[in-house]
């Protein structure tokens, strides 16, 4: 690929720039605005805070938080609904990955009508969306930034990726503050993700100068301060997260991503887990298995994750992904499949890599990938 | 995946995030279509209306004109440049009020569909309207919808063709009862001189002979009356279109009176008063028509008179008008008048004041057809109360 495209919304970055909701809302042309959000963030006080700053400025509400961990299809298309009868003009969604991708969803149906599903795939999407606001209350997810929306679709038990550039918000404010109210679990999770985005967008056959800058910075600060944000969510800690994980967003918005990823839908879709979870049991298995494929960055991956180069190009390749999975290691999460999946259930595996080859993330993947590949390396990491 | 995407859709080189501009422009295209689509029904609503031959206006509640059709704008250009502001009676009425019984009101008022028939001057000239006023509800206001069809041809047509069938019966009766009478007339008449003739052979008794010979002349003298009466009933029994031929007013006006006397002399407090110009030059024109108009204005001034008596006084004088010589003859009676507000009505074709029975309002505008044709004028002078007199002019030249 000669020629590359970068695209990302407007950013609002810093302690604090929570506080600039109302100006954007005003900016984006909003009367009525449709609020997503979920119970843990109306429980954390974000909510609330959130729509006395909206009301204070004259902004009418309509309030939607009928949102799960992995959206499923026909939350969005209810959420649609109640955009419509709302009359609202703005959407405007403070969450995770799951909230924003759901506002997504609710912003592609309000304006082009149908199901979800009819959007899946890349650039299905022909109509404007109304304007999107997105506020992020974690670090991982880079869906504040992405050109990705993934919604689980009820009846066929998959995750289905809808990419487009249109589903970039208009603006995305990043406010550390909002991470302190997360779990230690949720830290990591996130954080981990966003190891994947980055390490996956830098190994992305698509990948630019501009994405693998962002993927390396990524890998190196969330290393960096993953420790000490999840022991004791030191606001510095939580504010490198935070810039890290939005370079990850970055980086595969523009870069998209990898088998890994693909598998990882095809799981989380099949059993319901939560996405972060299996990206610890994955990541380096991956990475070994495109070794052959992408030697010289996984090489540059290895002298980020070390701080050094360690003897030759596959030498430092595989020591980087060592030291990662020690790192998984220390982080008191579940390393092995068996942890998150019954045995009684392996079976349905086979099905699982055959929809993940199907994922439009495989096709960056520096490796070509099958199905029998993908079942070979469920098995490496059972 | 249903829909497989490629490394170029991940790229995306082709797409962006489709912003309010894209929208604001698609938008405004669709209404542009829409737009185009409503002037074109529009368009085609307005040449159907256009393609009505009837006026067409639609009122609001206080009968402004909220919109016309071509035909109106045709036959009132002067309203073509301000159609702001004008009420249908300023136009049609020539008031500053609605008309008395105007068919818009009782539409709004009654909520349904009214037909009415009225005449109104325009241009100087009568017309006669047929008019539908129908109630609509328009954007939530209410309105009227007015059509007015021009019925005056057709009531002149029918008007002339009522006075032709009338004059025709006429005609047949007088013709039948003149030949009826002539025949009884000549025998009475002959046997009337036969008598005279041989009076002369009566010796004696000359008391009885001198009464005789009274007799006998009264009969002969009554019988030229008879005679008289048959050839004038025969005048107007000629035909509508008659010829015109040298015509003398005064001749006209002595006929006429002949066969109006029984008429006049019934209204026994009725005075009749004749102040003729016996150097009257004669007109070129139709005596029947002429004695027509004659006795429509005689019977008008009798029956103003009916109850009250008084004079009626004929008189005839040589005139000039426009510098053209010609005759003029006014009828004047002393009766009720005519009040102002039915003067300008009074040529219009079934205008009358009459009880029902006693006249249909032909009358005067056949006279007013008459004289027309004769290249004529007819005028009126009234005070209310006081009488009328109708004067009318002809001109001596052939027209």
């Amino acid at each position: 690929m000669n020629i590359t495209k970068f695209a990302i919304p407007e950013i609002i970055f810093g302690r604090g720039s929570f506080r600039h909701v109302a100006p954007c809302a005003q900016r984006l042309g909003a009367r009525r605005i449709l609020l997503v959000s979920e119970e843990g963030i109306e429980q954390a006080g974000w909510v609330d805070q959130l729509r006395q700053m909206l009301s204070a400025e004259g902004f009418e509400q309509a309030y939607y938080s009928n949102v799960s961990s992995n959206p499923r299809d026909f939350q969005i298309e209810e959420g649609a609904r109640f955009y419509r009868e709302q009359k609202a003009d703005v959407i405007l969604a403070i969450g995770g990955g799951s909230t924003l991708d759901t506002a997504k969803g609710i912003a592609i149906i309000a304006s082009n009508g149908g199901k979800i599903s009819d959007y899946e795939g890349a650039n299905q999407v022909h109509n404007p969306l109304p304007p999107m606001l997105f506020i992020t209350t974690t670090a991982g997810s880079g869906s504040d930034v992405s050109q990705f929306c993934i919604v689980t679709s009820v009846e066929r038990q998959v995750k289905m990726a809808i990419i487009s550039r249109t589903l970039i918000p208009n603006i995305s404010i990043i406010d550390p503050l909002l991470l302190t109210t997360i779990s230690r679990t949720q830290i990591i999770y996130s954080a981990v993700d966003a190891i994947a985005h980055a390490v996956e967008a830098y190994l992305s056959i698509i990948s630019s100068p501009l994405t693998e800058l962002h993927s390396l910075r990524a890998v190196d600060k969330i290393l960096a301060a993953l420790p000490q944000a999840a022991e004791n969510k030191s606001l510095d800690a939580m504010e490198v997260l935070s810039s890290a994980s939005l370079s990850a967003g970055i980086a595969f918005s523009n870069a998209s991503l990898g088998s890994e990823h693909a598998l990882a839908h095809s799981l989380g879709g099949h059993f319901d887990m939560p996405h972060g979870v299996v990206h610890p049991i994955l990541l380096p298995a991956f990475m070994r298995y495109n070794l052959d494929f992408a030697e010289k960055k996984l090489a540059r991956l290895g002298e980020v994750i070390l701080n050094h180069r360690q003897g030759n190009d596959r030498e430092t390749a595989l020591a980087g992904i060592a030291r990662l999975e020690e790192f998984f290691g220390t982080l008191g999460v579940s390393t092995r499949l068996r942890d998150e999946i019954p045995p009684e259930k392996r079976d349905l595996l086979k099905e699982v890599c055959q929809m993940a080859v199907n994922d439009a993330c495989t096709l960056t993947n520096p490796r070509p990938t099958s199905a029998h590949e993908l079942l070979t390396l469920c098995g490496e990491v059972w | 995946m249903r829909k497989i995407a490629s490394l170029e859709d991940l790229i995306g080189l082709d797409h962006g995030k489709i912003g309010h501009y894209e929208a604001l422009q698609m938008n405004m295209h669709r209404l542009e279509i829409i737009n185009d689509q409503l002037q074109q029904s529009r368009a085609e609503i307005q040449t159907i209306l256009d393609g009505l031959t009837d006026i067409m206006l639609v009122l609001n509640d206080q009968l402004e004109i909220i919109r016309a059709n071509r035909v109106f704008y045709t036959q009132f250009p002067e309203i073509e440049g301000q159609r702001e502001g004008w009420h249908c009676y300023q136009i049609f009425g020539n008031a500053d009020s609605p008309c008395e019984n105007c068919p818009a009101v009782a539409a709004l008022h009654t909520d349904s569909t009214v037909h009415s028939s009225q005449i109104h001057e325009i241009d100087g000239t009568f017309r006669h309207f047929d008019i539908i006023a129908t109630p609509l509800v328009l954007g939530g206001t209410r309105r009227v919808q007015i059509f007015y069809r021009d019925v005056t041809r057709d009531k002149q047509l029918q008007a002339k063709y009522t006075e032709a069938e009338k004059m025709a019966t006429v005609g047949v009766l007088a013709a039948g009862v003149a030949h009826e009478i002539n025949n009884p007339l000549a025998a009475i008449q002959g046997f009337a001189e036969g008598l005279k003739r041989r009076m002369g052979r009566i010796k004696g008794e000359e008391d009885v002979l001198a009464d005789f010979r009274e007799y006998t002349s009264t009969i002969l003298s009554e019988c030229s009356r008879c005679r008289n009466i048959v050839r004038n009933l025969l005048s107007f029994s000629r035909p509508v279109a008659a010829r015109r031929s040298s015509t003398d007013i005064n001749r006209c006006i002595r006929d006429t009176l002949f066969i109006l006397k029984n008429h006049i002399e019934e209204q026994c407090s009725i005075q009749l008063e004749l102040d003729l110009d016996e150097k009257l030059p004669n007109i070129h024109g139709d005596e029947s028509q002429l004695k027509q108009v004659i006795i429509n204005l005689c019977t008008n001034a009798i029956d103003a008179m009916s109850g009250m008596g008084g004079r009626v006084i004929i008189s005839s004088a040589r005139t000039k008008k426009n510098g053209t010589a010609g005759v003029e003859f006014t009828i004047r009676d002393e009766g009720c008048g005519i009040s102002p507000q039915h003067r300008e009505k009074l040529f219009e074709p079934f205008f009358t004041t009459k009880t029902v029975g006693k006249g249909v309002g032909i009358g005067l505008s056949t006279c007013y057809t008459i004289v027309a044709s004769h290249n004529g004028e007819i005028s009126v002078k009234s005070t209310p109360g006081k009488g009328a007199a109708f004067t009318v002019y002809l001109p001596v030249e052939a027209p």
